[in-house]
């Protein structure tokens, strides 16, 4: 008798998933762009060097610059010579390293690029939670109450085209340099765009969640509550994005003219005056991976557990899963 | 059978700044309890502005819409199920089941256990914890469905519920809708534009026609279910309507 022809293999749907094999080239594929620019760069920086010098380092000299920034009052309490290169710093503070621990903290903690970063880091924030408190409010009041829309829609659509640095000096003049400066033109600058996108959110909300709630009988404040919030929530998020970016722009301008201290970008105008190229490239590196992160930590686990999870955006790079 | 929705000399104007629309004159309808009625026309017959006065989307301009022998309030318990999607993104199958239950403020377990046994009924149990967007057109119009009857309405209003489908899905959720209004014995208004479906689901099929709409004829439609959709007598009722939509001066 023979045999019964043999079929396809049993079917096992629930045996683990095969991750996709991911080749070398596709991991490094984001990096290759910077590395291109650091070629040009380095290129570059090698026809002027007699020309303009350390006006126009070489990568290596930014790349040590940041160290320096980073290590330099821990280099000079070992009494190490900041002029000696980066490895036998990293050498002498490894192996040669007459201070404990604590010390150690203690002087790395002092390093100038850590407070810029930190006053940075503090300001803008907080600054951007201030706005977007104060946005979404008068943004759903707008959306909610025909009052209040006729109230801000010309305020802000007049005052949202003006660049916040354009008040920036008013402000100095007003509230003095320091924080509060700071922080009142940023807030003031990511305010605008917020409010705007939450009342365009809350005037565009799909009207057939609201009949569908109303069918059940839910009252106004049930409705707004877990319909209109809900349901405007992709375009508060955007707002929000949009009002993080413009803080961002804001706050950088405005550290410089405020006569603060320490701020990434106050660093920067200072460092003009010194003409330390080195240590401006190193503070906008800062600047970039700072407001990246900003936005990776902000945004993106909100986004991922709310509207892309809700299918009511689609997640970054979704397109390539289309097709 | 009592008479559940009794309407009479209906009129509706739409009183827009550019124009004036007369949507509705003199509509008269008794619908009794437990009736599956359609309403059928070519489009701006009204047929629509009718379900949403019965929604309490739209006001009555004139004439009167009697529940169980009373004026009908705003807020009487109606389930409405939309042409569109109209499922919150938000919320899981079973939450979106569950939200008519919340707002009439049936405790947790309760209303959980309510939700899973409509969601059975509509047949879509294992897909309770999914959110809208992975489900399929028809599977989304079954929630819908299991949403609008949930929290136990009156009467079920159905808006060319299942308009946006393939013909495949439309006639599967037809069955689904005759088993559930069997089932539940509920009072179903469905306005729908395909003639086929009306004839196939109602115990009475309104036609209007427009300009303004007005009903020039109900039918009752007496077949046995489950209905033949092929069956000669069937087809003749399906052409007797369409000469009622469209021969008339």
């Amino acid at each position: 008798m023979a045999e019964a022809q043999a079929g396809p293999p049993p079917l096992n749907l629930d045996a683990p998933h095969k991750t996709p094999y991911v080749s070398i080239w596709m991991r490094i594929r984001p990096v290759y762009p910077f590395l291109l620019v650091i070629f040009i760069w380095q290129i570059t920086a090698w026809f002027l060097h007699d020309l303009m010098g350390d006006l126009f380092p070489y990568f290596g000299s930014i790349l040590f610059r940041g160290w320096e920034l980073i290590t330099g009052p821990l280099v000079k309490a070992m009494g190490v010579d900041v002029d000696t290169g980066f490895l036998t710093q990293l050498y002498a503070i490894i192996f040669k390293n007459p201070l404990g621990f604590i010390d150690q903290l203690k002087y790395l903690s002092d390093s100038p690029l850590l407070w810029h970063t930190l006053s940075t880091a503090w300001r803008l924030p907080f600054s951007f939670m201030i706005a977007s408190v104060i946005g979404v409010t008068v943004g759903i009041m707008m959306g909610r109450f025909a009052f209040w829309e006729g109230f801000f829609v010309p305020l802000l659509s007049v005052l949202l085209p003006i660049p916040a640095l354009a008040w920036t000096p008013i402000a100095v003049i007003w509230f003095g340099n320091g924080d509060q400066t700071v922080i009142l033109v940023t807030a003031f600058a990511s305010f605008l765009p917020i409010a705007m996108a939450v009342w365009t959110g809350v005037k565009t909300i799909n009207p057939v969640w609201i009949r569908a709630a109303q069918s059940m009988n839910a009252d106004k404040m049930t409705i707004f509550r877990t319909v209109v919030l809900p349901g405007s929530l992709p375009m508060i998020l955007s707002g929000m994005r949009i009002g993080l970016a413009r803080a961002w722009r804001a706050g950088v301008g405005a550290e410089a003219f405020a006569g603060i201290r320490w701020g990434l970008s106050a660093g920067i105008f200072d460092a003009q005056e010194y003409l330390d190229t080195a240590f401006m490239m190193v503070a906008i590196a800062v600047l970039g991976i700072f407001g990246y992160l900003l936005e990776k930590v902000l945004f993106q686990p909100i986004e991922t557990r709310t509207i892309i999870k809700w299918g009511m955006m689609e997640e970054m790079g979704g397109q390539d899963k289309k097709v | 059978m009592p008479t559940k929705i009794q309407i009479q000399n209906l009129r509706k104007v739409y009183d827009t700044p550019e124009r004036k629309v007369h949507a509705l004159e003199n509509v008269n309808i008794d619908i009794q309890d437990g009736e599956f009625i359609c309403l059928v026309g070519l489009s701006g017959c009204g047929k629509t502005t009718l379900l949403n006065i019965l929604a309490g989307f739209v006001e009555i301009t004139h004439g009167d819409v009697y529940m169980d022998g009373k004026p009908i309030t705003e807020d009487y318990d109606k389930g409405v199920v939309f042409q569109e999607y109209a499922l919150f993104p938000w919320l899981t199958a079973v939450q979106n089941v569950e939200y008519g239950m919340k707002i009439r403020n049936v405790p947790p377990d309760e209303r959980k256990r309510i939700a899973m046994e409509f969601l059975r009924l509509v047949r879509l149990e294992e897909f309770a914890d999914l959110f809208p967007h992975s489900l399929s057109g028809g599977m989304r119009q079954r929630v819908a469905v299991a949403r609008a009857l949930a929290f136990d309405p009156q009467v079920l209003l159905m808006d060319e519920p299942f308009g946006a489908l393939d013909a495949q899905t439309r006639e599967e959720l037809q069955d689904l809708t005759v088993d559930v209004w069997q089932k539940t014995k509920k009072t179903v208004i469905y306005v729908t534009h395909n003639l086929a479906e009306a004839v196939f689901l109602g115990n009475r099929v309104v036609v209007f026609i427009p300009n303004p709409g007005r009903i020039r004829e109900i039918l009752t439609i007496d077949f046995p279910r489950p209905r033949d959709a092929l069956a000669p007598e069937f087809i003749k009722t399906q052409r007797r309507i369409n000469e009622l939509i469209r021969d008339w001066k």
